[in-house]
């Protein structure tokens, strides 16, 4: 079991390997992000208060330097207040870390459906491999993958200005809250790849269900900041038990009880794993 | 020596949802010889590999292949079969010896024995050159190669071939049945289908016509020919008037004579013998051409189901993988 698993995790990563300018792409997505959106939605700057300073009536230019000062403590405070930091880099850096594996996760389920159009899911079904050794193999190589981009995300966002306040342990704890909500996604994205034919149709639930959990999540802004419904909706979301632990270790921030963030996030990944095992077993079997 | 039984069909059916695309068909393949499946597209060919290829599970009825149960022992049926699937199934980002590597070591072979296996099945299916290209660089005829070479690097006891030679040139077509031979006289039980009546004419000990689901007929081509009892001869004659009278004329000394589109056909039991005779007779007509029938495959398909093999070529999966790869660089 274990020697198939790695056989079929070599035959992922080579295939992966292969692909030329899969690298370059692959780079320019969170490059864009960080770089675009991080620094374009510069709060610190759109509260700054030389901004401000402009439209003060002449009467009142005199006092400027006082004015501004207020402004200053003023905004310092709203950003604190909503952000639990000024730096809104730092915190768009964290929730991104998360919200750029979980998309990743999806990619495992969306070369199921082109393997299996493909005729290579079949060649391997043909084999007495163990039909579990399949899918879990498709788990490792997703993870390698995902913890590969990751480390390359985290190396652009500290050369971009990311300031982290992170012990080992609390390095590590994230990574492990990261694999953990990577692997509960894969499960499900692989589960719903082998019952699903059609790449349109697959595209179109990745999209279905990637975007409304990105936006119902404190990985972009903070929870306290939307409707309460939304924040109803975002309890139910293992993205805001992954971004909220490890904005914890990371920048000693969080929203909700960290010990009940991570039992929420192993529970939710476990019944996606179970799901999505039961789901691709089902068709690996006999289709 | 009785010949020994390799794989037992019992009443194996396959159904989905209200088509009956296997019916309750039983029939054995002996150890050591080339099994042909023949029938038109659709007969329910494919879906009789796929489950004994343990692909797909069976509705109804079971299989013992070299005694291992289809529906209850999968894993020791893939243990000592090899399938050649009417898809390609290669990973085409892959080369064609990592495709073979992968092939060995998923049958549980190990480091150095995985990799000396592997060179063997390319060099046994004649890719050496192309080893390390690949495969979508491949052509047609080197991609069901290699299909093979996955297919008996563990050195399988049975190997299940699906059309092996559908959509090749002549000569690629030539080499896949050299190779068919080749696995043969190593000892190991081929099991084909085909729509080509050639193919199993040429390749196979024993032939089963599949029509509808059904076994219709089963035995050696030699067997399953002499069922026609002798030759056909097509006769085309200057006029219908002339078709008319030449019927009469002939059925004096002929037993069966028929009129099959404006054309006459002559069963006799030996064209040879009927000639001399048979042109006496047409001397006063203006007979514009004479074909003589041998009996083949074709004809035992023709008798015993009323309709031909139909020749069309199914889905082109050669187009359909190169508009992917495009698709995905």
């Amino acid at each position: 079991m274990i020697y198939e698993v790695w056989v079929l995790t070599w035959r992922e990563l080579k295939k992966w390997w292969g692909r030329r300018g899969v690298f370059i792409v692959s780079l320019v997505t969170p490059l864009a992000w960080l770089g675009l959106f991080g620094k374009s939605i510069n709060f610190t700057k759109i509260f700054s208060p030389s901004t401000f300073a402009l439209s003060l009536p002449p009467q009142l230019q005199p006092y400027a330097p006082y004015i501004q000062k207020v402004m200053e403590n003023a905004s310092q405070t709203a950003l604190v207040k909503l952000f639990g930091t000024t730096d809104y880099f730092s915190f768009l850096t964290t929730g991104m870390l998360v919200v750029f594996a979980f998309f990743q996760s999806a990619f495992g389920g969306v070369n199921i459906v082109f393997e299996k159009r493909l005729g290579s899911m079949n060649r391997l079904r043909m084999t007495p491999a163990p039909r579990f050794s399949i899918f879990l193999a498709k788990i490792v190589g997703t993870l390698i993958r995902i913890f590969f981009y990751e480390t390359v995300l985290l190396v652009i966002a500290l050369a971009l200005g990311f300031k982290p306040d992170v012990t080992l342990l609390g390095f590590i704890l994230s990574g492990v809250a990261i694999a953990l909500l990577a692997i509960g996604f894969i499960s499900l994205f692989e589960g719903i790849g082998f019952n699903v034919d059609n790449q349109e149709i697959m595209f179109s639930i990745l999209n279905l269900i990637n975007l409304p959990l990105m936006f119902a999540s404190p990985v972009l802004f903070p929870l306290k900041q939307m409707p309460d419904w939304l924040q109803e909706v975002a309890k139910f979301n293992p993205l805001t038990y992954t971004a909220d632990i490890v904005r914890y270790n990371m920048l000693g921030l969080h929203t909700v009880n960290y010990v009940e963030a991570w039992a929420i996030l192993v529970g939710i990944s476990a019944v996606l794993t179970i799901i999505g095992a039961w789901a691709s077993l089902r068709v690996l079997e006999n289709y | 020596m009785p010949a020994q039984v390799s794989i037992d069909v019992r009443g194996l059916t396959k159904r989905y949802g209200r088509l009956l695309a296997v019916d309750h068909i039983s029939f054995q393949v002996y150890r050591g010889e080339v099994f042909s499946l023949l029938g038109p597209n659709g007969a329910g060919k494919t879906t009789t590999v796929s489950m004994l290829s343990t692909l797909r599970m069976p509705t109804e009825g079971d299989a013992l292949v070299e005694g291992y149960s289809i529906v209850r022992d999968r894993t020791a049926v893939r243990r000592i079969i090899g399938v050649v699937p009417q898809d390609l199934t290669a990973d085409d980002e892959l080369t064609g010896f990592d495709n073979v590597l992968l092939m060995a070591r998923l049958h549980g072979y190990r480091g150095k024995e995985a990799e000396e296996r592997a060179k063997e099945a390319i060099r046994f299916m004649e890719l050496e050159d192309a080893a390390n290209r690949r495969v979508m660089y491949y052509s047609g005829g080197m991609r069901r190669r290699l299909e093979i070479a996955m297919s008996v690097v563990h050195d399988p006891q049975v190997v299940f071939l699906d059309e092996p030679t559908v959509g090749l040139d002549v000569q690629s077509r030539r080499h896949i049945w050299d190779l068919i031979r080749r696995l043969k006289k190593v000892g190991v039980t081929v099991v084909l289908t085909t729509h080509y009546m050639e193919e199993a004419d040429e390749l196979s000990d024993r032939v089963a016509i599949m029509d509808h689901g059904h076994i219709v007929a089963l035995g050696s081509p030699d067997e399953l020919k002499s069922r026609i009892k002798g030759d056909r001869i097509y006769l085309k004659l200057g006029s219908p008037d002339e078709v008319r009278r030449a019927l009469e004329a002939i059925s004096v000394e002929f037993k069966d004579v028929s009129e099959v589109d404006g054309q006459l056909v002559v069963k006799v039991p030996s064209s040879a013998d009927a000639m001399p005779q048979l042109i006496k007779l047409l001397s006063s007509f203006d007979v514009r051409e004479l074909r003589v029938v041998r009996p083949n495959l074709e004809e035992v398909f023709l008798e015993l189901t009323g309709h031909g093999l139909r020749d069309e070529e199914s889905f082109d999966t050669f187009k359909f993988r190169r508009l992917m790869g495009a698709m995905r660089s």
